[in-house]
């Protein structure tokens, strides 16, 4: 009953190739799961996998003792949402039609918007404090604005899981800390299983509950920030020299980068 | 809907019923309202009204196609003819006129021509699995490109009437010969459009993206299929009985959205009505400006077009 | 050995007034790329002189062995060339560019494009100087002009309230016609008709279906070939069916379109099969 996504044996990719081979993963309800790891070991595939955005070649995926692909997608999009690393919309909708749409999953094709709708893409305005931008167009804001109104968007699906990929790359340091905080005030207060994609492995240190390191398709590490992030983990994975200290106002570990000019002091 | 909203709407409506209204008391012909209605011209009557009825279901037509693929293929210059309709209509009415076949078997041909021509875009863009727009936008470009050239070179061996045959097809008529015809478009069109207007929702998500349409419960590569289908069954039928009229499909969308905005519960009925008001004012001009003659309607939409568009624009970007 | 040295000058100076030889006493190479003049040239008695037409050129039967040198508007300059032509004929609207194209390349052009009668005889005239049958050409345009008069004797029997108003359908889609200033419309005077589009100043136009209703024609002819019959479909039109000419069912499409768009002979020929239609 506290396992909400389970994982069996999952292996998938794009076309022939397969880029995630044999991962097998529980998500517990409340888990702010972290997943990291290098460049093309395939974070947003697995989130892709996750998401029903591809098909896996094998392996099971149960939400909630169902096979999500034995379920209507708008179904399983009642319960899941995903936040992606940008939205780049063309078109220009205003901010409410946007996080309006976050409600689809819950309406038929030819179904109109109820005042229950309008009231819940309300609350996810204002849960990420984008109230104010209600009227404005989505293409007239900043990046930071604009991954806040998609949060909402993904909020006002009333999803028990929810997945990111990089909500954060692309904003600055205040805008970072803004996002994440948000997202673990959610998952604390009001109980949404997250699991997000970071690059950063020190907000991922803070905020993340459970991490898991990622190497090539495969799990390498799983486990607490204190047991994952150990300098040989990262060194083995990301194949370049770091010291991992203990951050002083958090008291998790933290990474820091060793540049070449002064490795010679831990060789 | 905010009141300024309902304030355009309503706007744009009265536009349509006096262009309706120009557009019968005004001909080729001059003739008083009054008279209109007398039985000597009763005919002349008739053929205004069947002119009107086209230039309704043409425009609406041609304007929720080009809504349609915008979003579907989530870019903005996209138009009802992209993929392949127009030429293949014309190749179609081409090898017609060549072999000799007239009458209600013209249009008949060039419906063909321009579905096989959407049929040979889509095989070529579709892999296994998906269909990426992409290859279906360079697809459309590479297919009606071709497809001209054949026509330029069968027209260039062939004489003179294969070469009016191409003016038709070129830019565009909007006279009736058939009524039954005329009413067998219309059934068409105006279901095309009833049934794009059913898939608003899933327009509106795929705009915002493939993956974020999928996140929110839309089967993508179904609704795209769908889309196409429609769409070319909308640009096909209209763009064998009118030939090719530019501009509609590509700047109505436009126009409405900078009024309205992208929302396509709203705006697939509001282009209807824009679309349907704009044919109709640009047929009636075509008609009056330099009487007799009847000047091809694809030259009007552009010349009245442009700078329509070019004002809206400017103003919003003071706006901004 | 002096008598060798005068001989090979003497050879020289002939053949060098061979080559500038005029070519009135050799017989011409004639080029033609516009059918209507392949056909004045064919009237005129020429017929091994002409070594090269256009493919469009399929009158008379003897048009269709000659050697092809391209399209009306794509002619082939180098086949064009390779025949060594003394006198290139071409049409001076379409073909323009390539008048100015085979000038360059010094070939003489002649350029014919006439828009009524009186032109085209003064064309006839032209040509017949340019191939030295002036002769010929005379006599060609005293029997056309003699057949004109013929009809134009009996047309001027018809009282003004009989003459037939005719509509000539040039193409159906886009409705066009032909106005003041082609040939059709002066056929149609001159066979005693009233051109319902007379008004209009432009040759070939577009026009309106309901100017073809309002303007009621007695007769309508197509210049145009089809295998249907004619009369079925115009009276299938939307509105058409109240024409007079429907109602009588004097809708022609059976005359030759060359004859009457062939700025030629043949159009004597397409005088009369007017006046047929109109008076029969």
């Amino acid at each position: 009953m506290n396992t909400i996504l389970k994982i069996d044996n999952l292996s998938g990719g794009y076309a022939k190739e397969l880029v995630i081979k044999g991962i097998s993963l529980e998500i517990k309800k409340g888990d702010f799961l972290g997943i990291i790891g290098p460049n093309g070991s395939g974070k947003s595939t697995l989130l892709r996998l996750m998401t029903r955005v591809l098909t896996p070649q094998n392996g099971r995926i149960v939400l909630e003792h169902k096979d999500i692909f034995q379920m209507k997608l708008k179904e399983f999009c009642q319960k899941v949402a995903f936040v992606p690393q940008d939205a780049l919309i063309n078109f220009s909708f205003s901010v409410e039609e946007i996080v309006l749409m976050g409600r689809i999953p819950h309406l038929g094709r030819l179904e109109f918007e109820s005042k229950r709708d309008f009231l819940i893409a309300q609350d996810a305005l204002s849960i990420t404090d984008t109230l104010y931008l209600k009227e404005k167009q989505i293409d007239e804001l900043s990046a930071g604005e604009r991954q806040r109104v998609i949060i909402a968007k993904a909020l006002a699906q009333e999803p028990i899981l929810l997945f990111l990929d990089e909500p954060t790359s692309h904003l600055d340091i205040g805008h970072q800390i803004q996002i994440l905080d948000l997202l673990k005030s959610l998952n604390k207060e009001n109980g949404l299983t997250i699991v997000m994609v970071l690059h950063d492995l020190n907000l991922a240190s803070e905020y993340c509950n459970r991490l898991i390191l990622l190497n090539e398709g495969r799990i390498f590490k799983e486990g607490s920030s204190e047991e994952v992030l150990t300098y040989q983990n990262i060194e083995a994975v990301y194949k370049t020299v770091v010291v991992v200290n203990k951050n002083p106002i958090n008291f998790k570990p933290y990474v820091i980068l060793v540049s070449d000019a002064n490795r010679h002091n831990f060789q | 809907m905010s009141p300024l909203l309902k304030r355009k709407i309503l706007l744009l409506f009265i536009i349509l019923l006096l262009a309706i209204l120009w557009g019968i008391a005004k001909g080729s012909v001059d003739v008083s309202l009054v008279e209109l209605f007398l039985k000597e011209n009763r005919q002349i009557l008739y053929l205004r009204l069947a002119r009107i009825l086209l230039a309704i279901v043409a425009g609406s037509g041609l304007a929720v196609s080009g809504i349609a693929l915008q979003a579907t293929l989530r870019n903005p210059l996209a138009e009802p003819y992209l993929l392949g309709t127009s030429s293949g209509a014309g190749l179609g009415a081409v090898i017609a006129i060549i072999m000799g076949i007239y009458r209600i078997y013209l249009p008949f041909a060039a419906f063909i021509g321009a579905i096989l021509s959407v049929i040979l875009v889509y095989a070529i863009a579709r892999e296994r699995t998906r269909i990426r727009v992409q290859s279906l936008i360079l697809s459309g470009v590479i297919v009606s490109i071709t497809l001209s050239a054949i026509i330029v070179f069968l027209i260039s061996v062939s004489g003179n009437e294969a070469l009016h045959g191409l003016m038709w097809w070129l830019w565009g008529n909007l006279q009736v010969y058939d009524f039954k015809l005329l009413l067998i478009v219309s059934a068409v069109v105006f279901m095309g459009i009833i049934a794009i207007f059913a898939f608003s929702q899933d327009l509106n998500a795929i705009s915002i993206g493939e993956e974020e349409a999928i996140h929110l419960g839309i089967r993508v590569e179904r609704i795209k299929k769908i889309l196409i289908l429609i769409t070319s069954l909308i640009s096909a039928s209209l763009v064998s009985v009118c030939g090719i009229i530019g501009f509609v499909g590509l700047i109505i969308p436009h126009i409405v959205r900078l009024i309205i905005g992208a929302n396509h519960k709203f705006l697939i009925p509001v282009s209807c009505l824009g679309g349907a008001a704009f044919m109709v004012t640009c047929d009636v001009v075509s008609r009056t400006i330099f009487p007799p003659l009847e000047i091809p309607i694809g030259v009007i939409t552009a010349i009245i077009g442009a700078p329509v568009f070019i004002v809206l624009l400017k103003r919003t970007q003071r706006v901004k | 050995m002096r008598k060798s040295g005068a001989v090979i000058p003497l050879i020289l100076i002939l053949l060098f007034c061979d080559i500038r030889y005029s070519p009135a006493h050799q017989k011409l190479r004639i080029i033609s790329l516009a059918p209507s003049t392949t056909e004045i040239l064919f009237a005129l008695g020429l017929d091994d002189e002409i070594v090269g037409v256009s493919q469009f050129c399929n009158y008379p039967p003897q048009a269709l062995l000659k050697e092809k040198v391209g399209s009306f508007s794509q002619p082939n300059i180098e086949k064009i060339l390779s025949l060594k032509p003394d006198i290139v004929f071409c049409t001076g609207l379409e073909q323009g560019p390539i008048v100015t194209k085979l000038r360059e390349l010094n070939l003489k052009v002649g350029v014919s494009d006439p828009s009524n009668f009186r032109e085209l005889f003064n064309s006839i005239k032209e040509i017949g100087r340019f191939v030295n049958k002036e002769g010929e050409a005379d006599a060609l345009i005293k029997e056309m002009k003699m057949n004109i008069d013929q009809i134009n004797s009996k047309v001027r029997l018809i009282p003004k309230e009989k003459r037939v108003k005719v509509f000539v359908e040039i193409w159906h889609s886009p409705l066009m016609t032909a106005g003041r200033g082609s040939f059709i419309d002066e056929l149609i005077t001159l066979a005693g008709g009233i051109n319902i589009s007379h008004d209009t100043r432009r040759p070939y136009t577009y026009f309106s279906s309901e100017q073809v209703i309002k303007r009621n024609p007695d007769c309508i002819i197509l210049a145009y070939m089809g295998r249907e019959n004619p009369i079925s479909i115009i009276r299938e039109r939307l509105g058409w069916n109240s024409i007079s000419a429907v109602k009588n069912s004097r809708v022609y499409n059976d005359i030759n379109p060359d004859l009457f768009l062939r700025p030629g002979p043949r159009l004597i020929l397409a005088l009369k099969e007017i006046y047929k239609r109109l008076y029969p």
